[in-house]
């Protein structure tokens, strides 16, 4: 059985944020959240400045804190290595949310059908026909996932549930890449099996030194970066999206 | 009618003050209704809380806080009961009823408060029955705080009223069925109070170390998490009992000058008592101060730089006049008290002002504790967030209280809320 990872080649990474959008766009995430989240990092002095930039997908901890903690294991491991949310099962504490340390984790404020980028009771939009009725609503999304068959794929499930990102786990049963991995234009997200010596993410892992986030936590991420380094505290960060949800 | 006039400590009578009291607190859980049902339709978008990480808030906020505070109040009540029956402290009896009731009625308050904060309270309830975890730290407060503490503090409640509810199920009147459901065929004889005392001390022999564990494990919640700077350590677990103690000591003294004022009962709730409830005040005061010490001197000498960032925050930043606020609140009332104790003097008025302090500072601290780590000193470059509590989330809050002050004044008119006198109307106690 596959173990996901990915691996990400930050040498690659321009910051062009298209992986978020990517996985907006398939996860048909409300206004605010991003499950993917590109930081653009500024270190040093001007003139002797340096911008850098790092994609946060969720780590998939194989220790993962959230798991841990979670009362009702709405938050669980797979087989394959993902570490999911069972949307059916949370009752909205955030315990998974505050035990992260990599912010990952969105919490559903008001009802997502609320929460949409684009007012669909707006009369311009009268006679706009789409196939799936509300736009970006990815039929994938609704049916349960592997072979315990829970509802984990997707976002904008309801109002008062977490959600993260999921490496896409519909479009894995499909044989597909996530969503972020399949729309970076320049390959720097690098997703398949870390146990097949012979898949990409190993290969890239074998050829070049790696790192993982916040590795002294303990928290054995499945998410590791090459070509580059972790931010220090020197780090700052510049451009940040505003993820904002209002009443 | 000469009967029911004859109930003792206002029972059955509802004077003015009563009516004021019932009053606001309707009005606040009114409010409160208002707020929730609001919550409830719009989401908890309502709510001053957002998400850690790129949107810059914190996940828990005032409502936590209240769990925290209300489950550290309801410690004490039923901890000092148990200790002065365990000890036999004749000058405390009197407030061991009030004490019971305290407990029960925080408690409820406290598993109120986690219903405000969780995003899916109806499905909590399925969800909890069907896939609690015993690994999750959320266990202890559900189960055991919530559950356990609240069935033992109830049945334990309910074994103490018996010889009261036995005597008063004799006395004809409107309440006399709830008494004699109460009593529910004892009859105070030898053997069953004999029966009724052994089983009440090992109620309170099983009921004492619960009570530790459980407040404990309302300190794991954030002492267990790593990924959090400023809350993994040892100290909170016993921080946390040691705050709880304080709290609750101080609504308890609230309670108890209400209930002397009130009912005038200046001889059963004497200044001797409000000595001792001030003394354990004064312990538990220099027991914290010495936590908060110990605390800062860690985390200011030898931090990392996220604990850095947090205890900045905390002692200099946006959150300063919190911190430094329930410091004057703590050693204030540790030095009237101090004061008060060398003189060998006891003010009734100072007590209750230290009551009220310490409960500001209990308030302040847990939300020092809660907060801050959420919105500083991320272990990823975040920038730094922001959390301040929306209205709707302080009338909820409040309105909980509104609803303490409810349940305890309908309790005070149907139930003694001073033991009763073995002689009391020729009964048997």
């Amino acid at each position: 059985m596959a173990r996901y990872g990915m691996v990400i080649d930050l040498s690659r990474c321009h910051g062009c944020r298209a992986c978020m959008v990517a996985c907006k766009v398939e996860n048909n995430t409300p206004k605010g959240s991003f499950w993917n989240y590109v930081f653009r990092f500024e270190e040093g002095v001007f003139p002797e400045t340096r911008v850098s930039f790092l994609p946060r997908p969720c780590m998939h901890c194989d220790n993962a804190p959230c798991v841990k903690v979670c009362p009702v294991g709405s938050r669980h491991k797979t087989l394959e290595g993902l570490t999911l949310t069972d949307w059916d099962r949370c009752i909205g504490c955030r315990y998974c949310e505050v035990a992260c340390p990599y912010g990952v984790n969105c919490f559903n404020w008001k009802d997502p059908k609320k929460n949409r980028y684009l007012d669909w009771s707006d009369p311009s939009l009268e006679g706009v026909e789409l196939s799936h009725g509300m736009p970006y609503a990815n039929p994938d999304l609704d049916l349960p996932q592997g072979s315990q068959g829970r509802h984990t794929a997707g976002g904008g499930r309801m109002k008062g549930v977490v959600e993260k990102c999921t490496f896409c786990v519909h479009r894995l049963e499909k044989g597909l890449l996530p969503a972020c991995a399949a729309n970076c234009p320049v390959g720097a997200l690098v997703f398949g099996d870390l146990d097949d010596p012979e898949s990409p993410p190993s290969q890239l892992l074998r050829e070049k030194p790696h790192f993982r986030l916040l590795e002294g936590e303990g928290t054995e991420p499945r998410v590791y970066y090459v070509g580059g380094a972790p931010p220090t505290t020197a780090s700052r960060q510049i451009e940040a999206v505003k993820a904002r949800v209002e009443r | 009618m000469n009967e029911k006039k004859r109930l003792p400590f206002g029972m059955g009578r509802l004077g003015t003050k009563w009516w004021v009291l019932v009053g606001v607190s309707l009005t606040l859980v009114t409010r409160g209704i208002i707020a929730y049902s609001q919550q409830a339709s719009e989401g908890e978008v309502v709510t001053g809380m957002r998400d850690i990480g790129p949107m810059g808030g914190a996940a828990w906020g005032l409502y936590i806080v209240f769990v925290v505070y209300f489950v550290g109040i309801s410690f004490t009540g039923i901890c000092l009961a148990s200790l002065i029956r365990l000890l036999n402290l004749k000058v405390l009896r009197p407030i061991v009823r009030p004490a019971e009731v305290m407990t029960v009625i925080a408690l409820i308050l406290g598993a109120l408060a986690i219903l405000a904060d969780v995003g899916q309270p109806g499905r909590a309830f399925l969800m909890l029955l069907k896939y609690a975890r015993p690994q999750s730290p959320f266990f202890g407060t559900f189960a055991m705080v919530i559950s356990g503490y609240l069935f033992g503090s109830l049945v334990y409640l309910y074994l103490h009223g018996r010889p009261d509810a036995a005597v008063l199920a004799k006395r004809p009147g409107l309440l006399q069925r709830f008494h004699r459901w109460w009593a529910a065929g004892y009859g105070d004889t030898p053997p069953e109070r004999a029966r009724r005392v052994r089983s009440s001390f090992w109620l309170s022999v099983a009921l004492l170390p619960l009570l530790i564990t459980a407040t404990s494990t309302l300190g794991f919640v954030f002492g267990l998490q790593g990924g959090r700077p400023g809350w993994f350590g040892s100290l909170q677990a016993p921080g946390f009992v040691v705050m709880a103690g304080l709290s609750g000591v101080g609504v308890l003294i609230l309670i108890a000058a209400g209930l002397r004022q009130a009912l005038g009962e200046k001889e059963r709730l004497n200044l001797e008592l409000f000595r001792w409830l001030a003394d354990f005040l004064l312990v538990l005061l220099a027991g914290y101060l010495y936590f908060l010490v110990v605390e800062w001197l860690t985390n200011s000498y030898a931090a990392g730089p996220s604990e850095s960032l947090v205890s900045q925050a905390i002692l200099a930043g946006e959150n300063a006049w919190i911190f430094w606020g329930s410091v004057a609140f703590l050693t204030l009332p540790a030095f009237l008290l101090l004061l008060q104790r060398l003189r060998g003097r006891v003010s009734l008025p100072l007590i209750v002002a230290c009551g009220v302090m310490v409960n500001l500072a209990a308030i302040a601290k847990r939300f020092l504790i809660v907060v801050p780590s959420q919105t500083h000193g991320m272990l990823l470059p975040y920038s730094t967030g922001s959390y301040t509590p929306s209205l709707v989330e302080w009338e909820i809050v409040i309105g909980l209280v509104g609803l303490g002050g409810l349940l305890f004044a309908l309790f005070v008119k149907g139930f003694p809320i001073l033991e009763l006198d073995r002689d009391y109307l020729g009964g048997t106690k």
